[in-house]
């Protein structure tokens, strides 16, 4: 069937569009089932990967440093087990015993580097023995499991006297033990580890007076991906409660189904273009498709909303009806998909792996919601049958719509007007005060990824409290030359800076080749305090090294020297890693390295996890604004092609503007941090308040080229587009919002926050946006009034 | 609770033919009665929504 009815001149292209796909429905259905089918099946090959390294940003000067190093002097990848004791201390028969086969466990666990075991049963952690005849040896704390009290006697005497065991592996008042192993960052499976750790370290050691506290990077991971099964269950719940609105808001099952339709394919060609690229899914990350989903299914209820809508107009004609909707919402809905991908396309820019494998899998997924919302939907609407003209009709007179009409008639008066402005102008500024306590990094010690309650955060404050820090940041002193690290001014450098920087409150504790090459000279000195000194020929400091290391195979030593004395490291046990923290940390470094400059070697920042959180942090801080920034410009050069208006971009963004203040102000005021995972929050918030906007705007100048009247246009836009906004909001957040049911922290902040977002820009959208637009009378709005007549079919279908 | 990805996608299929069905068969007549009910009590609402429902001629191809 051709286009034999009246359509409008300037949208003739796209009423042709929606007609021939129509009539090309069945080939066009065929190929997009095909495609979908075969990205159907790579999505089932997608597997749940997160990858350490992909968090960091590669580029930057610490994380080379952390890579460069990380195998040898240990990595960010540390899982600390704290066995403790409730009454008496660990030195018994039984706890001891308990602890070696601990560590024995930990030695077995999937993916440990075997050499950097630190444990008082295991053989690398050594202390200095005086053999008959006065030789000095190198032995393991502890060779076996204790056989009788006095062999436990002895270890307790040996711990009590090594300075790299007390108070580092073994705390103070004797109660607990530190079991530290560092895992390769190649062979990082959280899940496996996670259950061996469980299986061989914990479980099988846990009794009625034994505590057993296990924290690191691969732990928290592992406890994300236990919690990522949760997902399913709010997936599930937020369908259900999504299809229950939605048939409430058509009265029709269509409408339920439809936009299902249209985000199931999305999702197919998303997910499956993520397994495509040879990419992995990351737990952290699922709160992501979810959304990329809402939108698709958010872009589906307008076009949903408005064919109903000219199904009536058009005198119940349905292909008719499918053609209008295709055309007259084509402007809104692929600007509005346009800006949501280029928007989040921006993200790339961040040097970070996994944002930038996000931005890319992002922007194609929302593109592809190109192909099941658009080319699509005519297609789908065509195979359904009509609705009943009842219930569209009762869908236009429902007390929804009523409400909609009264709340446009105060928005529109004088005293509406002007209330919207001054409470805009309020809220923004109290917004901008509150927000200048947002933070860049994490804002508490305990993990952002899960809630502070968790088993993971309330081990983590354990340990801290029992050792006083257990987060590493890895200080490299790289030698100019071999035998470097011999060199005495350069071991006390090294010695100066652990007890500079041990001052600050947030260092528990710190080690280098100092602490041992003092420890040994005592020790070659009678056990004399006054012996504890870094002697001052690199001869004598080269004759006390082959003392203690003349024992220990060269993969046990490269932990704290590599066998040509080159490079060193002095690592430091932070406390914790809040953002400011951190910044002070890495700050102090920087001055004691350049105001104590070495003839033999130089100190590099930094690796441990406080040396990539550092870095993460800097770059954060460079991107924050720089992608804000582009967020918005991307979408401003976007809407200025669509409306031919440099201003068009200013009323759009003005209101997603003050919502970005005011989520930012939320998350200050809240105390939650800009970190990797809140990064992306605003591309993607952005992305929804805009799509907002567009069917609001293009619906203004729709019914102005009519009407002639602005007042008349913008209210007819908020009860008709306005309204599906409404209802696309309130099921958006409705469904964002349950994810703060997650027990992993950061996916119930992301919803809580994108909810909020989404409230703020669609409160923006609906008050802000039509209240400007109704006080300054934009020119790329007022140049369209009167430029067309109502359609014949719409005049008709009124009259009648 | 746990789901797994296959009861996931049980459930919310079998949840959406169950409110496909209790749409036609339970809730579309329920409510057409109620509004010829209200319509034959004089409420001119329903009136006017049954009389745009019957003299409404759908073109369906």
């Amino acid at each position: 069937m051709a286009l034999d009815y009246d359509v409008p001149e300037d949208k003739r292209a796209l009423y042709w569009l929606g007609d021939q796909l129509i009539e090309w429905r069945n080939p066009v259905m065929v190929v997009v089932l095909i495609v979908t089918g075969l990205f159907a099946y790579w999505t089932f090959q997608l597997r749940l990967v997160t990858s350490f390294g992909d968090l960091l940003p590669q580029s930057h000067e610490f994380v080379k440093i952390h890579n460069k190093y990380s195998g040898t002097f240990g990595g960010a990848n540390n899982i600390v087990v704290m066995y403790s004791v409730k009454d008496g201390t660990i030195f018994t028969k039984e706890h001891l015993t308990d602890i070696f086969k601990m560590t024995e466990g930990m030695d077995t666990v999937y993916g440990v580097n075997h050499n950097q075991i630190e444990s008082i049963g295991h053989r690398t952690v050594r202390h200095l023995k005086v053999a008959a005849g006065g030789t000095l040896r190198a032995e393991p704390v502890m060779l076996r499991a204790p056989q009788s009290q006095d062999e436990v006697d002895e270890i307790r005497r040996i711990v009590h006297n090594a300075e790299n065991v007390y108070g580092l592996i073994v705390s103070l008042d004797d109660k607990s033990a530190l079991i530290r192993a560092n895992f390769i960052e190649g062979r990082l499976d959280y899940r496996r580890i996670f259950d061996d750790v469980n299986s061989k370290v914990i479980e099988p050691f846990e009794g009625p007076n034994v505590e057993i506290y296990a924290a690191g990077e691969p732990r928290l991971y592992g406890w994300v991906y236990k919690y990522a099964g949760d997902v399913f269950f709010i997936l599930v719940v937020t369908y259900c409660i999504e299809w229950v609105l939605r048939w409430l808001y058509f009265h029709d099952w269509r409408g339920s189904l439809r936009p299902t339709l249209t985000g199931i394919i999305a999702a197919f060609w998303g997910l499956g273009f993520v397994h495509l690229i040879g990419l992995a899914l990351d737990p952290l990350m699922l709160v992501m498709p979810f959304l990329i989903t809402a939108r698709a299914v958010s872009h589906a209820i307008q076009m949903h909303d408005r064919y109903y809508e000219e199904f009536e107009k058009s005198g119940w004609h349905k292909r008719r009806a499918i053609v209008a909707a295709f055309a007259e919402l084509f402007v809104p809905t692929f600007s509005g998909i346009t800006t949501d991908a280029f928007g989040v396309l921006v993200i790339i820019l961040v040097p970070v792996i996994m944002l930038q494998k996000l931005a890319i899998t992002a922007s194609w997924w929302i593109l592809a919601i190109t192909i099941s919302e658009m080319l699509l939907n005519p297609i789908v609407y065509y195979y359904l049958k009509p609705p009943e003209p009842e219930f569209v009709v009762l869908r236009e007179r429902g007390a929804f719509r009523k409400w909609i009409e009264s709340f446009t008639h105060v928005l529109l008066s004088p005293a509406g007007k002007t209330g919207t402005l001054v409470f805009w102008a309020a809220l923004t500024l109290v917004g901008v005060f509150f927000m200048r306590g947002l933070t860049i990094g994490d804002p508490t010690s305990a993990s952002p990824l899960l809630f502070d309650d968790s088993f993971y955060n309330v081990s983590h404050s354990k340990i801290q409290d029992s050792f006083g820090g257990v987060e590493p940041l890895i200080v490299v002193t790289e030698g100019y030359d071999k035998d470097a690290m011999k060199d005495p001014q350069v071991l006390r450098t090294m010695e100066k800076f652990q007890r500079t920087l041990e001052r600050d409150k947030d260092i528990g504790y710190s080690f280098s080749l100092a602490d041992i090459i003092r420890a040994v000279n005592r020790v070659f000195h009678e056990l004399e305090p006054k012996w504890a000194v870094i002697p001052d020929s690199w001869t004598d400091i080269g004759g006390l090294f082959f003392i203690f290391f003349s024992g220990s195979p060269p993969t046990e030593t490269a932990k704290y020297v590599d066998p040509s004395y080159t490079t060193a490291h002095v690592t430091f046990f932070a406390k914790n890693h809040q953002g400011d923290n951190i910044r002070r940390i890495i700050q102090r470094c920087k001055n004691f390295i350049a105001e104590n400059p070495m003839e033999k070697a130089s100190f590099k920042l930094a690796g441990g996890l406080i040396g990539v959180l550092a870095a993460a942090n800097e770059e954060l801080v460079r991107n924050d604004l720089l992608m804000n920034f582009l967020g918005f410009f991307t979408i401003w050069v976007i809407l200025l092609f669509t409306y031919r208006s440099f201003v068009c971009g200013i009323y759009i963004l003005g209101p997603l503007i003050a919502s970005n203040i005011l989520v930012n102000a939320y998350m200050a005021v809240n105390n939650i941090g800009v970190n990797i995972h809140t990064l992306p929050l605003v591309t993607v918030g952005v992305g929804f308040g805009v799509d907002y906007g567009l069917y609001i705007i293009s619906r203004i100048i729709e019914e102005i080229q009519v009407k002639g009247d602005l007042d008349d246009a913008v209210r007819e836009a908020l009860v008709t587009s306005g309204k599906a906004v409404t209802f696309t909001a309130v099921t958006m957040i409705v469904s964002t919002a349950f994810w703060i049911t997650s027990n992993i922290r950061f996916n119930a902040e992301m919803g809580l926050l994108l909810a909020i977002w989404m409230g703020v820009s669609y409160v923006g959208s609906q008050t802000l946006l039509p209240v400007l637009v109704a006080v300054f009378k934009p020119k790329f709005i007022m140049r369209e009034a009167l430029t067309k007549a109502p359609k014949p079919a719409v005049a008709a279908a009124r009259q009648a | 609770m746990h789901l797994g990805l296959w009861s996931s996608i049980a459930i919310v299929f079998g949840f959406s033919i169950v409110v496909i069905a209790l749409d036609e068969y339970v809730a579309k007549p329920w409510r057409q009665r109620r509004w010829q009910a209200r319509a034959e009590s004089g409420d001119k609402e329903a009136q006017e929504l049954l009389k745009v429902a019957r003299s409404a001629k759908v073109y369906d191809e």
